[in-house]
C-alpha cells in the first residue's frame, strides 16, 4: 500500500528513479536534489536529475554568470560527493526557442533543455537527436526509446523484439521512426517501461503497445490465466465485457481472445467508468495512468506491491488504486521506477 | 501437480538436506561469486546478503532476497538478443535458482515441495550459465532422485508403448514419394569418402549402420523417458506452426507433456523441441554417442550442440535452414523429411523479418530467436504477437498462385526411420514431418 513521504515542496518534476537504490528527487523552489534509499547524498543548484542502475545524471546551473548548464554523471556509489564521473556543457537555450509563455520547452531528463541530445545510460552518454526533430519529451526503456515532439506525434527506436515500437514487426529501427499508427492523434504524453510504450493523446486517450507478458498491456495474458488472476482465466477463456480493452487487431466479434504476449501496434485501452487520462508513467513491467478527475489506475507486475492494491497480485486490466480515493485525494502526477510507484496527490478541495 | 504427496516422516528427514549440503561450500567465504563489473555493484551486494543470509540459517528472508535476485537477472536476461546477453547475468541467475531451490529443501522434503526446487534448478539450467562447477546439474540429480524414490512403481500417466500406441484421432499421411527424388544411403562409409563426397560438396546423405547400435535404440520407450526425466521442467512449443498466431512456447515437466500432448488424446500440437536436454539431465546423454563424423569439421567437441527432438505424430517443423552442420539421428517413429539446397532459396520466398531470417514463407519456422543455436530465452512467456500474420504455405500443400515458383524447386526427400541418421549440410533447407510418435537427436557442428 503508498506509503507518505513528506514533500517540503511541490515536486516539479516528480522524478523515480530506476535501479536498486531508490532515489525521489524533487527538484523545485532551490532546485535541491535529495536521494533516498541505497545511494544516499544531496545536492544544490539542480535543475533536474535522471539515473540509471550505474549512472546519476544531474543537469545542474553552469558554473558561470552566462546562461547554460551542466550535465554531470555520477556514480551511485559517490554520495554526490568528489569529482563527477564526465561532466558536458549544455548550450544554453536559443532565442525561438521558448514557448508561448515565455519559457524554455525544456523536456526532463533524459531530454537535454536544448531537445538536440539526450542522455542514455549505457556509452555514449550523450546523444544528438537529428535536427529535424523538435523533441518534447523522451523516454527510455530497456531497449527502446520514445519520442513525442512538439506536434504531438511519437517516435520510437531501438529494440523492438516485443513490439515496443509500435510499428507492427518485431524489428529494430536505429534511427527515430513516426509511429503511423498514431499520425493525425495529437499525444500529450508518452512513457516507456522496460519493455512496453504508452502514449495518452490530448483528448484523454490512451494507447498502450509492447510486451504484455505480466499484463502491462492490459491485456488478457497467459501467467495469469494459469494463477487464475485474469478476466480472461475466470470467464474460462473468453473476454466478456467489463473493463473493455479493445485490440486494433485480435479476436473477431463474439471469438474468445486469445492471450497476447505481444501487441506490436499501438492497442486503444478503455480505462473504467470512461475516464480520460492525463498523465502516464511505466515501470519495468507496469503501467500507471492518472485521470482528469485525480484518480490513479495501476496495472501489469505487482509483486513487488508496485500497483498500491494492498497486494502482490499482478492485474492484467487497469484497477483504480483505491488508497486515494479513500483519503479524498485527488492525484496530479505520477512516476514509476522499475518496481515501484510515486504518486504525487493533494487533498481535495472541499466546496 | 503434484504426482504423489506421500509424506514419509521417517525416511529422509534431514536426508536430502544433509545431501544438498554436502554439494555446497561449506562457508559463504567459499562461495565464490566471481562476477565481473558487468553486474552492478548493487546486484553483487544483494547477492552477497542472500548467501550471508543463507548460511546464517534465515531461510524466509533468504528467500526474498533470492527472488529479487532472480526478478532482477531475469529482467537483464530479456534485455537485448540472447546471445548479447552477459554470461555473468546468467550466473546471477544461476546463483538465485541455487540458493531458492536449496531454501525450498530446507523447509519440506515433501514431494510438492521438491517438485518445486527441481523445477527452480531447471529454471536456472535452462536460462543460468554454469557456476560452482555445474553445481545445478547435481543438486537437480539429487532432487530427482529424491523424486523418485517416494514414487510407488507403475505410477503417472498411462504407460503406453509406441508399437501399441491406438489409432490417433488425425488420419496420418504417409507421403506418396513415388515422384520425389530421394536422399542417397551409405552404410557406414568412411570418414575420408563422407568427407570428399557429401561434406565437402555440401550434399545430403543417410548413414545407415552408424547409430542403430546405440544404447538409446533398445532403450527409450515413453515409459524410459518418463522414469528418467518424468519430473523435469523443458521448454515446449505449443501450436502447430512458428508463425501460427496460436504459437507459443511454455515451460512443462516431462510428464505433464507426455500426457497433454501425447498420451491423452491432445487438442494441440506440443512440441518438445531443439532442447539441450542432455546437458540438464546427464544420464540420457549415456545412451547416445557423437558421431565420428562430427569431428570432420573445425570446431571443438564442446562446442557441437545437441539437441532433442521429441514429439507426437504430426509435429511439423516448417522449411528452415540452419547455420550449422547437421547430423539427425532418427531413434523412435519416423520422420517424412524435405530437402531444398540454398541455391534454390530465390524459389522458397524467405521472409523479410529479422526474427524468422532463416525461415522461408512457404510453411515455416525457424530456429528460435535470432539465427543463434542458443536456448530459448523467453520460455516463459511465448512471442505470440497479437497483430502480425505470416503467409501460411505447406511444403505439402503450397498455395501455388502466391508462391508459383515454388512448384520448380527441385528437392530430396526421405523417410528416415529408427536407426538411421540424415546428414544436412549448412544452410540447406529442410521440411519435417513426423509420421509416429518420435524421438530425434540433432548435432549442430562446424
Amino acid at each position: 500500500a503508498p506509503s507518505r513521504c513528506p514533500a517540503r515542496a511541490a515536486p516539479s518534476p516528480l522524478r523515480a528513479t530506476p535501479g536498486l537504490c531508490s532515489a525521489l528527487s524533487a527538484p523545485a523552489g532551490g532546485g535541491r536534489l535529495e536521494l533516498a534509499g541505497a545511494a544516499g547524498g544531496a545536492a544544490g543548484g539542480c535543475r533536474d536529475a535522471w539515473a540509471s542502475e550505474a549512472l546519476l545524471v544531474l543537469l545542474r546551473a553552469g558554473p558561470g554568470p552566462e546562461p547554460g548548464a551542466e550535465l554531470q554523471a555520477w556514480a551511485p556509489g559517490s554520495a554526490l560527493r568528489g569529482e563527477p564521473l564526465w561532466v558536458h556543457t549544455v548550450e544554453a537555450e536559443a532565442e525561438g526557442d521558448d514557448g508561448p509563455g515565455g519559457k524554455p520547452q525544456a523536456g526532463p531528463l533524459p531530454l537535454l533543455p536544448c531537445a538536440r541530445a539526450y542522455v542514455s545510460p549505457r556509452p555514449p552518454f550523450y546523444r544528438p537527436l537529428a535536427p529535424g526533430l523538435r523533441a518534447r519529451r523522451l523516454e527510455l526503456g530497456a531497449e527502446h526509446a520514445l519520442l513525442l515532439d512538439e506536434a504531438g506525434q511519437v517516435f520510437s527506436w531501438g529494440g523492438g523484439r516485443h513490439g515496443q515500437l509500435g510499428h507492427g514487426t518485431l524489428e529494430a529501427e536505429l534511427e527515430p521512426r513516426p509511429l503511423e499508427a498514431l499520425q493525425g492523434l495529437p499525444m500529450a504524453e508518452v512513457a516507456a517501461g522496460g519493455w512496453h510504450s504508452v502514449s495518452v493523446s490530448e483528448t484523454g486517450d490512451v494507447y498502450i503497445w509492447g510486451w504484455n507478458e505480466s499484463g502491462q498491456l492490459a491485456l488478457p495474458t497467459r501467467s495469469l490465466a494459469e494463477d487464475g488472476k485474469t478476466v480472461a482465466g475466470e470467464a474460462a477463456g473468453l473476454h466478456e465485457g467489463g473493463p473493455d480493452v479493445k485490440s486494433t487487431a485480435g479476436g473477431e466479434d463474439g471469438a474468445p481472445t486469445p492471450f497476447i504476449a505481444v501487441q506490436p501496434f499501438p492497442a486503444l485501452l478503455d480505462l473504467p467508468r470512461g475516464s480520460e487520462a492525463v498523465k502516464a508513467s511505466c515501470g519495468s513491467r507496469h503501467t500507471a495512468v492518472v485521470t482528469r478527475t485525480g484518480e490513479l489506475y495501476t496495472w501489469g507486475w505487482g509483486k513487488y506491491g508496485q500497483l498500491g492494491h494492498k497486494d502482490t497480485s499482478s492485474w492484467d486490466r487497469p484497477c483504480r488504486v483505491e488508497y486515494f480515493v479513500e483519503r479524498q485525494l485527488q492525484v496530479r502526477a505520477v512516476s514509476c521506477g522499475p518496481w515501484n510507484t510515486y504518486a504525487y496527490a493533494v487533498e481535495q478541495e472541499k466546496s | 501437480m503434484a504426482e504423489d504427496i506421500n509424506r514419509d516422516p521417517l525416511a529422509g528427514a534431514g536426508a536430502l538436506w544433509e545431501a544438498l549440503l554436502a554439494l555446497l561450500p561449506r562457508t559463504k567465504e567459499e562461495l565464490k561469486l566471481d562476477l565481473s563489473e558487468k553486474v552492478e555493484r548493487s546486484v553483487v551486494m544483494l547477492l552477497q546478503e542472500a548467501t550471508e543470509l543463507f548460511y546464517g540459517g534465515r531461510r524466509n528472508e533468504c528467500l526474498q532476497t533470492s527472488e529479487a535476485v532472480l526478478d532482477y537477472s531475469w529482467e537483464k536476461l530479456n534485455t537485448g538478443p540472447w546471445q548479447d546477453v552477459d554470461k555473468d547475468w546468467r550466473r546471477v541467475y544461476a546463483f538465485g535458482c541455487l540458493l531458492k531451490a536449496a531454501c525450498l529443501c530446507e523447509a519440506s522434503e515433501d514431494a510438492t515441495t521438491v517438485a518445486a526446487a527441481l523445477k527452480v534448478c531447471d529454471m536456472g539450467l535452462l536460462m543460468g550459465a554454469a557456476i560452482l562447477g555445474d553445481i545445478l546439474i547435481k543438486v537437480a540429480a539429487i532432487l530427482q532422485t529424491h523424486l523418485l524414490s517416494r514414487k510407488r512403481p507403475a505410477q503417472g500417466p498411462t504407460q503406453e508403448q509406441p508399437s501399441t500406441k491406438k489409432a490417433r484421432n488425425e488420419h496420418v499421411s504417409i507421403p506418396d514419394m513415388k515422384s520425389e527424388r530421394t536422399v542417397p544411403r551409405l552404410h557406414c562409409p568412411s570418414l575420408q569418402y563422407f568427407r570428399k563426397h557429401f561434406l565437402v560438396p555440401e550434399r545430403p546423405v543417410i548413414l545407415e549402420g552408424v547409430a542403430d547400435h546405440w544404447p538409446c535404440m533398445k532403450k527409450w520407450s515413453l515409459e524410459y523417458i518418463q522414469e528418467v526425466a518424468g519430473c523435469r521442467t523443458v521448454p515446449v512449443e505449443v501450436g502447430s506452426r512458428y508463425t501460427d498466431e496460436e504459437w507459443s512456447q511454455t515451460l512443462m515437466t516431462v510428464n505433464e507433456f507426455i500426457s497433454k500432448y501425447i498420451v491423452d488424446e491432445p487438442r494441440d500440437v506440443g512440441y518438445l523441441a531443439q532442447h539441450q536436454l542432455f546437458d540438464q539431465i546427464p544420464e540420457l546423454k549415456q545412451d547416445i554417442s557423437i558421431p565420428d563424423y562430427c569431428c570432420l569439421g573445425d570446431g571443438e567437441e564442446d562446442e557441437i550442440t545437441i539437441n532433442a527432438w521429441f514429439g507426437p505424430q504430426g509435429t511439423v517443423s516448417p522449411l528452415h535452414q540452419d547455420p550449422q552442420q547437421n547430423l539427425l539421428v532418427q531413434v523412435i517413429g519416423r520422420k517424412y523429411i524435405r530437402l531444398y539446397s540454398p541455391q534454390e532459396s530465390e524459389a522458397l520466398y524467405p521472409h523479410d523479418t529479422h526474427l524468422l531470417h532463416n525461415t522461408s514463407q512457404v510453411g515455416v519456422r525457424g530456429t528460435q530467436c535470432d539465427m543463434a543455436d542458443s536456448p530459448p530465452p523467453h520460455p516463459v512467456s511465448g512471442d505470440q504477437v497479437g497483430d502480425l500474420c505470416f503467409p501460411q504455405v505447406d511444403v505439402e500443400h503450397p498455395d501455388l498462385e502466391k508462391f508459383p515458383q515454388f512448384a520448380e524447386a527441385p528437392f530430396l526427400s526421405c523417410i528416415l526411420s529408427p536407426g538411421e541418421v540424415l546428414f544436412i549440410p549448412v544452410k540447406y533447407w529442410h521440411y519435417v514431418r513426423a509420421l509416429d510418435l518420435s524421438f530425434s537427436v540433432s548435432f549442430w557442428w562446424s
